[in-house]
Order: structure tokens, then sequence, then C-alpha cells
């Protein structure tokens, strides 16, 4: 079977707040200590207004599903708390799909978590699906000090098995974990798909992630890793899937990719590139201590992942690293068809998490992606399929 | 002068790296949250004592020990490594974090401790003189903050620093970070303090941008039987710093005071 067949498209809107400070060379880096000074009210009330229009317009143009996703203390992200955020999309779209991915566990309580989540399902009709990350380093630094990144890793372990258990076995129960104890796990209200709601682990591409994975039953998504390193965790993630005896389905390998089409590749390049070369050297400023807090990788990782990190984070990483780190599809609509085409065959994935409103790019230009995409992308790839099949 | 001789043994399934130079009554050294600069400025100890240097858990040449959760597990890991030895009554120093264990294990182990030296120890929590939490520190001022002489670096830090350096440095943060990461003090501390019955050194660097010396005289209000040395001109790395610091301790430790 082709992986196209069934090929499903999310989109991903970061909610960045978009507005770049003149002379931002001030700002050694864009996450955690970015003074929110910088920040203004109104200028945010309006960006929450523009990105719910263009959030109606990806369920109006036929995409399957909109992403939400959580950072802390940084103009990357105006959702601090995507759950608030989903429950907004919910009441201002009809049928799409909405993926949380989603909070952090150890940054709230996982019953909470549960909770929120189930809400949520429950208030859309079973439109939700849900990441589940173990939080960017950044996220430790900025968030109440208890929230220890060296235990951070067992934690989000055991907080994920008790949120799969709030969800899935009848409650009252009593949970008795290492780290988290619970007299009476017995949310209200649960879930509306039953058993539960398709998950996912956000991952980094570490053997650490991809486990969590296979152990708790999740579908699997890399977020900004070199290509490379994407490719070995899926694969990792396929071997240790079936000496469980689980095949992996394309639909639990989640692709992300940041994608910019115009209506030739050069145009495509010249338009959208330095959006793209802005979200990298603005958006993902971050000292690699902020990558990496103590405790959150092992000493053995720390070299590789300071390097691999420093890359993405770096203003100095070339086009060809961003493009290979952030999947980065740009050009016709013939080349990025083409190009996202050949990447899901090649990680055998048939889901899609498309980064579409890039940096500081306007409104119209967003508009005019996410269409071109819908209109002339997505046609494209889905006559590939009809064409293998 | 003497030289270190380095045994390994096991406590509680984790290999432990031992330095001990000298002979005499033990005198046992409970080092800071870093082992970068080595611990050869203690060697002048070993002229009057059984100088013994172990490496925490998770730091220098000793394994990993993820049960270490708190500073009472340190202070039963150290409790396991006396009785190996075969140790009653000892001196005990402790620098910096390490001062914070000592602290904790003179507070329960009263009459064993024959002198103690804590030189600049965290845990205390003085709102007028706080402790930097080095955490927040941006990595290229930490050299700036840990001393005043910033030559005690040469020949022991590689510079520019190399990849297993850094690695090296990041294992030791996450080791200190099990105890430090939560709080830049030990909330419980002040209100156990009373209980050390040993005549106690406060050993202490004058510039000291980590643990200011302003917090000495609170350690001081604490502590049953107090003596104080502030080293001019020094930062938190004191014995690296300055050769007093060791003559101190011997000074302290010879000192006939009746008890």
């Amino acid at each position: 079977m082709d992986v196209l067949d069934d090929i499903q498209f999310y989109v991903m809107n970061c909610h960045h707040y978009a507005d770049i400070p003149a002379d931002d060379g001030r700002f050694a880096s864009s996450w955690v200590d970015m003074p929110n000074t910088e920040f203004d009210p109104l200028r945010g009330h309006a960006m929450y207004e523009r990105y719910t229009r263009e959030l109606k317009l990806v369920e109006e143009l036929g995409y399957d599903a909109i992403g939400l996703n959580e950072h802390h203390n940084t103009p990357f992200s105006l959702m601090p708390s995507p759950s608030v955020r989903a429950g907004h999309v919910i009441a201002s779209t009809e049928r799409i799909k909405i993926m949380v991915a989603g909070i952090p566990l150890n940054l709230s309580m996982p019953n909470r978590v549960a909770e929120e989540y189930a809400m949520l399902d429950v208030m859309s009709g079973g439109r939700m699906e849900f990441g589940f990350p173990l939080g960017t380093g950044m996220e430790y630094w900025s968030n109440a000090a208890q929230a220890d990144p060296v235990t951070a890793r067992a934690r989000f372990r055991e907080g994920l098995d008790v949120v799969l258990k709030a969800w899935t076995q009848p409650g009252p129960q009593r949970y008795e974990g290492e780290h988290y104890f619970y007299r009476y796990l017995n949310i209200w209200p649960r879930p509306y798909q039953q058993p539960r709601p398709k998950i996912y682990i956000m991952g980094g591409g570490s053997p650490e992630t991809v486990d969590v994975a296979v152990d708790f039953d999740a579908g699997y998504s890399v977020v900004f890793t070199p290509i490379p390193v994407q490719l070995r965790a899926f694969e990792s993630l396929r071997e240790k899937c079936a000496a469980r005896g689980r095949e992996l389905a394309p639909e639990d390998i989640m692709l992300t990719a940041m994608v910019y089409v115009a209506d030739s590749d050069e145009e495509a390049e010249r338009e959208g590139r330095p959006y793209m070369e802005r979200f990298f050297s603005w958006f993902h400023r971050v000292p690699p201590k902020y990558l990496t807090p103590p405790g959150y990788v092992t000493r053995a990782n720390f070299e590789r992942l300071t390097s691999s990190a420093a890359l993405a984070a770096s203003q100095e990483s070339s086009w060809d690293d961003m493009r290979a780190i952030g999947r980065i599809a740009i050009g016709s609509p013939d080349t990025v068809a083409s190009t996202i085409s050949d990447w899901a065959r090649e990680a055998g994935s048939s889901r899609v998490m498309l980064n579409m409103t890039h940096a500081d790019m306007s409104e119209s230009m967003t508009v005019r992606n996410l269409t071109l995409f819908a209109n002339e992308v997505i046609p494209r790839i889905r006559a590939r399929a009809a064409v293998a099949s | 002068m003497t030289a270190y001789s380095e045994r390994r043994l096991e406590l509680g399934g984790v290999e432990i790296a031992l330095h001990e130079a000298g002979e005499g009554e033990p005198l046992l050294f409970l080092h800071g949250a870093g082992t970068a600069t080595g611990f050869d400025s203690l060697l002048p100890l070993a002229e009057h004592f059984r100088l013994i240097v172990p490496h925490h858990p998770g730091f220098g040449s000793s394994a990993d020990d993820t049960a270490i959760r708190s500073v009472h597990d340190y202070e039963r890991h150290y409790l396991d490594l006396l009785d190996v030895l075969g140790i009653a009554s000892f001196s005990l120093v402790g620098h910096s974090m390490g001062g914070w264990i000592a602290a904790t294990l003179a507070v329960s182990q009263g009459a064993r401790i024959s002198d103690l030296v804590l030189a600049a120890p965290w845990g205390l929590n003085v709102p007028e003189h706080p402790t930097v939490d080095l955490f927040s520190v941006a990595e290229a001022e930490v050299p700036g903050y840990l001393t005043a002489d910033l030559s005690v670096f040469a020949g022991k830090v590689p510079n520019p620093p190399t990849a297993a350096f850094l690695a090296d440095r990041y294992r030791e943060q996450t080791s200190a970070a099990r105890l430090l990461w939560r709080h830049t003090y030990d909330p419980s501390l002040a209100r156990w303090l009373h209980r050390i019955q040993a005549r106690t050194l406060l050993l202490w660097g004058e510039l000291d941008r980590v643990l200011p010396v302003g917090q000495l005289p609170v350690w001081r209000s604490l502590l049953a039987h107090a003596d104080e040395l502030i080293l001019p001109g020094v930062g938190h790395l004191l014995f690296d710093e300055s050769t007093q610091a060791t003559a101190a301790i011997v000074e302290h430790a010879r000192r006939p005071v009746a008890r």
C-alpha cells in the first residue's frame, strides 16, 4: 500500500508574536529571558484574531487538521496554554480535527492534562488528537524549578501512564507511582473517542522518546532534527515495534515540514526564503545552555545534541542545514508536491504536519500559501497516489 | 610534597573514586559542585592529617548515582564511606555544596567530628546577601564568579574548552542540579544548625561572588561554637586561590580549646 493513499495534512500554527523588534541584535535569545516588555497586548490581540481567521481558512480549504502547541517565555509562541486556544478553535470551526501537541506533562499535573484533554474531546465531539512532548529545554528554565530537568524523562513516562490510565481505565482508581500518587484518579469528563484519542510522542529523535512511543503504543513525530536523524528514529521505532509484534501504520509516523508555495521555484524562493531564514535567526534564537538544562540529556548525548541543536539555533546555519532540519519544502506546486511525496514515502508516513505561517510573514502571504497548497499541491500529491495504485 | 594515591571502592553498587594522602588523624574533605581544578591545593593538609578526598557520586571519576536526590542521601552515602573505611572520629571540611553536606553530617554526627571547617558553605537563605544561582549566570561569566583570580584555571582548564571538558562540566552540573536546581538554599537547614557540637571554623573569601561573605555572620549566629577567618582578596575557590586556606584548617584543628 502506498502511504499517499491515505495521506492527511495538518496545519500547525505556532502563533508567533510576529513583530520582530527593531535592532533585534540586542537580544541574545528570543526564549526564556526575552523581556516581556517587548510584548504589546494590543498587537497580541490583533494576532490572535488574525490566527483565528487563518485557522478558519484552513478548515474551509479542506485540510484535515489544525495543530496547536505550547511554549513559554518567548515570542515564538502566543500559546503557553494550547488547551485554552483549542477551546476557542473548537468553537470557531465545524468539522476539522484539532491536534494539541501539546502540554509538556511535567509542567502540569497529569490528571489535569487528562481531564483538560478529555474536556476538549467531548466539547468537540471527538475531533481531538494529542501530541505529548517532553518539553524543550527552554521550558524547564521558564517554569517552576520544581519541574526538575534531571528527573524529567522519568516523570514524563509516569505522567503519560497516568493520562492513559485516567482515559482508558474505569475510575476511581488508585495510582501509586514514584513521582505521582493519586488516591482517587477519576476524571470527569472521560474522552469522547473510545477507547481514547489518537496520540503521538513529540520527540527529537532520541532513543528515549522512541522507547516511550513503543511502550505506550503511540505514534511518533520528530521536530527540529536533521532529516537523516529523523529517518533513523523512524527506522528504530519500526524495528522496536516489530519486536513487540506491533506493526507500525503509516498514520503512526508524523512528518513535520515548513512549506512555501508560489507559482514558480524562483518566485517561491525569492518570496519565502527570507521569512524562513528569519524563523531560524529570530524565532529560534536559543543559546545552547537553554536547549540543554542540567540533566535534560545524558553526558553522552550532550556533545551530539549541542552541536545539532546549535545548528538549529544558529544564525549562521546554512540554508541547506535549515532545509534539512526544518524539512523545508519550497517551490512551485510541482516541486512541493514531489518533495513532500518523496519524504512521506521515504519515512513511511501518511501524516504531514505543515508549518505555513513563517516568522513575520503577512496574513495575505500566508493566505496565498495556504490556498496554493490546498488547491494546487494536495491534488498533485493525491494524483500521484492514484497513479501509483 | 606528598602525592595522592587513588583507589576505587563500591558503595551501594556505585563505584566511588577516593584520593588519599598523608597519615594521622583522618580529615574528610567534601568538595563543591565541580572538580575541574582538582585537589592538589589541599595537599598541604596531608602533612598533618590522613587526607581523604572522595569524589561525590556524579562528579570527577566517581560513577553516577541516581538514587541521590537530597542532601540526606549524601549524608548517608558518607556514613557508608566512613563505615567502610572504619573511621569513628574525624575532622571534616566541606567547601561550597560540600559545606552544606558537611554541615548536615555534623548536625547528626555531633560527637564523631573532632573539628569542623565550613568553607564558603552553601545552604542558608540570607536575603540581604543572596546566594548567586550559577545556573542563571551566562556561561562565559561563570569563571569570574567562581574566583577573584582567573589564573587559578591556568594549566587545569583547557582554553578554549574542549567538547569533552564541557561534557564533563555538564555532567557535574547535572549531579549538582539533583540538589541545587529547586532552591538556592536549604529551607530546613537553619532550624537544625544548633545541633552541631564540633567547634567550627567558618572560612570565607572576602571577594566571594557566589556565596557572599555577608552570609558568614548568619552562620555564626546559628552555630554553638564558631570561629571565623575571612581571606582577603580571595573569591569562592578559596583553596585554589590562597595557601592560607589549608593553613587555617591546620591551625584551627591544632588550637587548644577547652571543650
